[in-house]
């Protein structure tokens, strides 16, 4: 028993952290239609630390890397924030998925210039769960804290603008500034969590138990509770299973937070036939 | 010397001018519906497939390597076109992103077991249109061709399922043609460009195109012209500067997007009439 918590404990901690944060925001990405917005943000983080490296020779998580990748989010954040309002004729998903593709393309490019990038590549998609240390369990829970109470002071705007985010209305200043204050926070977790879970795992933290809250109530207070024990359940399956069989940890967490999603669903639908009958 | 040059660019060239017709109209419709993720998921399995197929010994490149791409990417369509979500509190976005994360974990679960997986999935990402071929050329174009006469033939259903989808009989069986022609040329393109570079050649010139008109047939000669001049910048540049091929290409084909979206926030409205007008 003893060895499996010392090899699981603290990845088991580092996907209760990322995934209490990652479920919340998850509801207001859903609501914005901007999917997308995980892996973009996530690809933009990277090709800042690549920068990084080849620019100053800065080394794996000194703070340069993290200022280069902040930075690279901020003018990210700002983009969208700014542009929202402004195309016509596309959504923001679109020019957030095309966004991505420059990103990737940059983050090839550099890799292509400097080689021994590539390791880089495998390690930004899978992540290294398995290693996750305490300095970064107690960075991550320092960061998401401060993170949490600013989403909590700031829930009022942020969820009035997330509401009818379709709406062509808001054109103001206003809603420009809060939707740079939620992609800057926003970009930050993602990249805090892609350094140690890899963007697989973060997005499925991000997108999968906010669509099953969803399927299942439309109030904001059972689906935070439904986020995050469905996010736990499939954390801790997913360990055992990665544990015992020898798999990668992150994909196989988003496998079983895929088979819950799966199962929700069609327990919902049976549940509305019955129903309808 | 100079007629190897020649040789090389006039493959290239051709290659990309046939696929960018194709490509930007099958972009305008994922655009306008708001399908960006669908792409990714076909393109995953499709790169899933092959590596499928290296699993149980068949040779990446060869054709029963494409003939397994084929079949999860069919699989794939079929998946896309029949799960929908009836609550307006889930977009069908979200559920095609989670198709691709899935896509995503099969293939590095398979990468995991795979001796040298890991080389696999870099190189599905990347592509190797360097070594383009006119067989392959041709192959690709006849295949294209195809495609666009049945689009071309059928193009009131596709429109009519972006533009008033409640008015389509048996949605969801055109909902799975329109797949299944993004899949196949899907399966034909990633091996040679790879799975970024396709991406980019559906997306970047569709998506320029939206902004600037609402019709489809200016679009898609609004976006293959832009498409066909970022790409030839980005080739040459790619050439003789000795850059990376595939990333050039997006990232020149990215210039031009940015700067679609500038003149779009200096000119809001106004200039969609102008434009429309240089046709």
């Amino acid at each position: 028993m003893l060895p499996i918590i010392q090899v699981l404990g603290l990845p088991f901690l580092a996907c209760i952290l990322m995934s209490s944060i990652l479920g919340y925001l998850g509801t207001h990405v859903l609501k914005r239609e901007v999917i997308f917005i995980d892996i973009a943000l996530a690809q933009i983080a990277a090709v800042g630390s690549i920068a990084a490296h080849i620019a100053f020779k800065a080394h794996g998580d000194s703070a340069l890397v993290y200022g280069c990748s902040l930075g690279c989010v901020l003018i990210a954040a700002a983009f969208y924030a700014f542009v929202r309002s402004r195309i016509i004729q596309i959504s923001l998903e679109a020019v957030i998925g095309i966004s991505y593709a420059i990103a990737a393309a940059a983050a090839l490019f550099l890799v292509g210039i400097a080689p021994g990038g590539h390791m880089h590549i495998q390690h930004i998609l899978s992540g290294s769960l398995l290693w996750a240390g305490w300095k970064q369990i107690i960075t991550s829970l320092a960061v998401f804290s401060v993170i949490g109470v600013c989403f909590y002071l700031i829930r009022k705007p942020i969820a009035e603008i997330s509401n009818d985010y379709q709406k062509d209305t808001a054109k103001d200043l206003r809603a420009v500034f809060w939707d740079f204050i939620f992609y800057v926070l926003l970009g930050v977790v993602i990249t805090l969590s892609v350094q140690v879970g890899g963007i697989v795992v973060v997005f499925a933290f991000l997108i999968i138990p906010a669509i099953i809250s969803a399927t299942l109530t439309s109030r904001l207070g059972p689906q935070i509770t439904i986020i995050w024990t469905s996010a736990i359940l499939a954390s801790l399956a997913g360990l055992l299973f990665a544990y015992y069989l020898d798999f990668s940890i992150g994909p196989v967490i988003a496998l079983f937070l895929g088979i819950e999603l799966v199962i929700v669903s069609i327990a919902v639908k049976l549940s509305h036939k019955s129903s309808a009958l | 010397m100079t007629s190897e040059i020649v040789r090389f660019f006039s493959v290239q060239i051709a290659l990309i001018a046939v696929v960018l017709i194709l490509h930007t109209y099958i972009g305008l419709h994922i655009i306008r519906r708001t399908l960006i993720f669908s792409d990714l998921v076909l393109d995953q399995l499709a790169a899933f497939g092959a590596m499928a197929g290296i699993a149980l010994g068949v040779e990446y490149g060869t054709f029963s390597s494409y003939l397994s791409s084929m079949v999860a990417v069919l699989l794939g369509a079929l998946l896309l076109a029949l799960i929908k979500p009836k609550s307006r509190a889930i977009p069908r976005e979200a559920v095609i992103g989670i198709m691709y994360a899935m896509a995503l974990v099969a293939s590095l679960l398979l990468g995991d077991k795979l001796c040298g997986g890991g080389a696999y999935v870099t190189k599905t990402l990347a592509g190797s249109m360097l070594w383009v071929t006119w067989p392959l050329v041709s192959v690709t174009a006849v295949v294209y061709i195809l495609i666009l006469i049945f689009h071309f033939m059928f193009r009131r259903k596709f429109i009519d399922l972006a533009e008033k989808p409640d008015s389509v009989k048996s949605e969801k069986f055109w909902d799975f043609l329109l797949f299944v022609t993004q899949g196949i040329i899907t399966v034909l393109i990633v091996p040679i460009a790879g799975v970024l570079l396709a991406y980019a050649f559906l997306m970047i010139p569709a998506a320029i195109a939206a902004m600037f008109t609402k019709k489809w047939a200016p679009a898609v000669v609004i976006g293959w012209s832009i498409g066909f001049i970022a790409c030839l910048i980005g080739l040459c540049s790619s050439y003789y500067f000795n850059l990376p091929y595939g990333p050039s290409l997006v990232l020149s084909l990215g210039v031009f997007f940015i700067a679609a979206i500038i003149i779009r926030c200096l000119f809001p409205h106004n200039s969609s009439v102008s434009v429309k007008g240089a046709q």
